[in-house]
C-alpha cells in the first residue's frame, strides 16, 4: 500500500474512532447531538455539558495516552534495537505506582498524585540512565537490568503496600490505579501533563533522524555523522516524559507501547518518519476504542483498560510476533 | 588529504596505537596490511573519528579532526565496515539513503532531489541499481558489501575508509570491488582500504601501510615495502616473493616443507 493512501486511512481511522469513543457513554446522544454541541461549545444545556466536560475531555485523554505510548515505545525499540522493550523499561510506571499507593496509603489528597507519580516516574528514570552509564553514552543492556531490577524492586513495594493496605479502603484504590483507567480524568489532568507531552514529542520529532541511521548499527550510526551519546539522552529523555505524562494520566496502560510499534512496522515499515507517526495515529485509536468498549462492556460500571489491554493485547502480540516473516516485523541477522 | 602526526590511542590501559605518522593524498589508494590484531581496525576507525586519540592529532582535508564536530566530520569522511549488524527489513535504496545523514538537519524530514541524485549515484558506482528495491536481508555477501561501500559513496566525502572489504568474497567479486575503489581513487577519492591479502595489495594499491606491534612499520610504495624483511616482521612468518612473466610481484607464505602457501600437487608417477 502507498505511504500516501495509508497515512490517509491511519487519519480517517483515528477520527472513526475518536467519532465512536464520542458517542459511548451512560446518557444515549446521537450524532446531530454531539456534532451541534461540538460546533456550539458555548451553548448552555446538559448535552453540551456532557460532551465538552465527561465525553470529549476522556477521549482526549485515551488518544493523548495512547499516542504517547505508542511514541514512546517506537523511539525505545529502535535505540535499543530491541522489539520486546516497552514503554516501561525505564521504571517509570513501577516508580510512579510504588510512590502513588505509598501515597494512596499515607491519605495523600486525590489531586497531589499525578504530581507525585510524575516526580517519582521521572526520578527512575533517572536513576536507570545513571545505572546504564558508560562513558559518554549510555549501555543498551545495563539499561535493560537495571530498568527490570528496578522495576522489580518497586513492584515489590507496591505488592506491600498493597498488604498493610489490606484492611482498609486504600487496597481497592491502589489496585484500581494499578489497573489503568481514564475515568474522571478531564481537561485539569490534560493540562498538568501538556507541557511535559509537548517536550516529549518535540524529542521524539528529533530522534526520528538517528532513528533510522541507529537500523544500521551503532557504528555505522556513529560513521554517518549521528551524535550517538546525545541522541540516547535525549531519547531516553523524551521517552520518559511521555511515558511519565501517560502514567499520571491513565495509570499502567500496558501493552500498548509493545503492540503497536510491531503493528505499525508491518504496515509502514521502519523509517522513523513515516513510523512514529503512523504509532501516534495507532496508538490514540486503539486507546480510544479500548476506553470506550471499557464503558460500555460492563455499563454502568467500568473495566480497566489495562485489563482489556492485556487480554487484547496478548494474544495480538503473541499473533504478530510468531507470524511475522523475520526480515519485516523483528530482525534479520547480516553475517 | 589525510595527515596523521604522532598518533597514539589506548583504550582500558592498552595500548592499540602509537607513534603513527602518515600522509594520504588524494587520488591515492593506500592498502593498510598488519596481521590480525596489529591496529587496522583501530587506526581506521581512529581516523573516522569514532575513538578519541591519547595523544598526536589527524587532520582531514587541512582539519583538526578532533575539532570537527559528528557531521562535519561525516561529510569528509566515509567509513565502510563489514562488521555484523542486525538490521529491521531495509531495502537496499533505505540502506544508502542514509549515508546523507550528515546532509540534513533534524528538522528536513523530507529528502531533497540531491538527496535522491547522491543514492542514485553510489547504487551506480556499485552497479546495484537494479536491486535497490529489494531487502537487504536477501542479498549475498558480496552484494551486501557492495551496499555497505554504495552507503559510503553516499555521504560524498573526499576520503574513504574501507574495513576489509573483500573478507568473505570470491575472486571475482573481490577483483569488482577493488577495481571500482581503485577508480574511485583516481576519481580523486583518498581511499584507505585494510585488506588481509597482500597479492591484492600489490595489485591495486599506490601504497601500502604496513602495521606491526601497534605502530606503522612503513607506508611506502608497494614494492618498497617488500624490501628487506618489514612483511616478515610484521606477519611473523618467512615470506617468499615471486616474480610473474609480466613482471609483476607476487608474494606467499613459506611452510616449513619449502613449498609456497597451499597444497602441493602430487608428484607423477613414473
Amino acid at each position: 500500500m502507498k505511504l500516501g493512501v495509508t497515512a490517509i486511512l491511519l487519519v480517517l481511522l483515528t477520527a472513526a474512532a475518536a467519532a465512536v469513543s464520542l458517542l459511548v457513554g451512560g446518557t444515549p446522544l446521537s450524532v446531530a447531538q454531539i456534532a451541534t454541541a461540538l460546533a456550539h461549545p458555548r451553548d448552555p444545556g446538559i448535552v453540551n455539558a456532557i460532551v465538552w466536560q465527561l465525553r470529549l475531555p476522556r477521549v482526549c485523554v485515551a488518544a493523548t495516552v495512547g499516542a504517547a505510548l505508542a511514541l514512546c515505545g517506537a523511539m525505545l525499540q529502535g535505540m535499543l534495537r530491541n522489539p520486546l522493550v516497552d514503554p516501561y523499561l525505564t521504571g517509570v510506571s513501577a516508580a510512579a505506582a510504588a510512590a502513588i499507593a505509598i501515597a494512596i496509603l499515607a491519605g495523600a489528597a486525590a489531586g497531589a498524585m499525578p504530581a507525585i507519580g510524575f516526580v517519582a516516574g521521572l526520578g527512575a528514570a533517572v536513576l536507570v540512565a545513571s545505572l546504564a552509564r558508560r562513558g559518554g553514552g549510555i549501555d543498551s543492556n545495563r539499561l535493560i537490568l537495571a530498568g527490570v531490577s528496578l522495576s522489580t524492586l518497586f513492584a515489590a513495594i507496591v505488592a506491600l503496600v498493597v498488604v498493610r493496605a489490606q484492611s482498609s479502603d486504600y487496597a481497592a484504590t491502589i489496585v484500581a490505579w494499578l489497573a489503568g483507567s481514564m475515568a474522571g480524568r478531564g481537561w485539569h489532568e490534560l493540562a498538568v501533563a501538556a507541557p511535559y507531552l509537548g517536550v516529549g514529542a518535540l524529542l521524539a520529532l528529533w530522534a526520528a533522524a538517528p532513528l533510522n541511521a541507529l537500523r544500521i548499527g551503532e557504528l555505522r550510526a556513529r560513521a554517518v555523522g549521528v551524535n550517538v551519546d546525545r541522541a540516547q539522552w535525549i531519547i531516553l529523555a523524551g521517552s520518559s516524559l511521555l511515558a511519565a505524562s501517560s502514567v499520571v494520566l491513565a495509570g499502567l496502560v500496558g501493552f500498548v507501547g509493545l503492540i503497536v510499534p510491531h503493528l505499525a512496522r508491518r504496515l509502514v515499515g521502519s523509517d522513523a518518519r513515516v513510523l512514529l507517526p503512523a504509532c501516534a495515529a495507532i496508538g490514540a485509536t486503539l486507546c480510544m476504542l479500548a476506553d470506550a468498549i471499557c464503558r460500555r462492556i460492563v455499563a454502568p460500571a467500568e473495566l480497566p483498560i489495562g485489563v482489556l489491554l492485556a487480554f487484547i493485547g496478548v494474544p495480538t502480540f503473541l499473533y504478530l510476533y510468531l507470524h511475522s516473516p523475520p526480515s519485516l516485523n523483528s530482525s534479520a541477522r547480516v553475517d | 588529504m589525510i595527515e596523521l602526526h604522532d598518533v597514539a590511542l589506548r583504550i582500558g590501559g592498552r595500548r592499540l596505537l602509537d607513534a603513527i605518522d602518515a600522509r594520504i593524498a588524494r587520488g591515492e589508494l593506500v592498502a593498510l596490511l598488519g596481521a590480525n590484531g596489529a591496529g587496522k581496525t583501530t587506526l581506521l576507525r581512529a581516523i573516522a573519528g569514532l575513538y578519541p586519540l591519547g595523544s598526536g592529532s589527524i587532520c582531514l582535508d587541512g582539519s583538526p579532526g578532533a575539532q570537527l564536530g559528528s557531521l562535519e566530520r561525516a561529510k569528509r569522511v566515509a567509513l565502510v565496515t563489514g562488521d555484523e549488524v542486525l538490521l529491521d527489513a531495509l531495502r537496499v535504496r533505505d540502506v544508502v539513503s542514509i549515508g546523507r545523514f550528515p546532509h540534513h538537519r533534524w528538522w528536513q524530514w523530507r529528502e531533497q532531489p540531491a538527496d535522491e541524485n547522491a543514492v542514485d549515484r553510489a547504487l551506480a558506482a556499485v552497479r546495484m541499481q537494479d536491486v535497490a528495491e529489494r531487502f537487504f536481508s536477501t542479498l549475498s555477501a558480496g552484494e551486501r558489501q557492495r551496499v555497505w561501500i554504495a552507503l559510503g559513496l553516499a555521504q560524498e566525502t573526499p576520503i574513504l575508509l574501507l574495513d576489509e572489504p573483500t573478507s568473505h568474497l570470491d575472486v571475482r567479486v573481490a577483483h569488482e570491488i577493488l577495481s571500482l575503489l581503485r577508480s574511485l581513487a583516481e576519481g580523486g577519492k583518498s581511499v584507505v582500504c585494510a585488506l588481509h591479502d597482500v597479492n591484492e595489495a600489490l595489485a591495486y594499491a599506490d601504497r601500502i601501510a604496513l602495521l606491526g606491534a601497534q605502530t606503522l612499520l612503513a607506508i611506502a610504495p608497494t614494492e618498497a615495502v617488500l624490501a628487506g624483511s618489514l612483511l616478515e616482521r610484521a606477519y611473523g612468518i618467512a615470506m617468499e616473493q615471486v616474480r610473474l612473466s609480466d613482471g609483476r610481484l607476487r608474494v606467499f607464505a613459506r611452510v616449513p616443507n619449502g613449498s609456497s602457501g597451499g597444497r602441493r600437487s602430487p608428484e607423477p608417477s613414473a
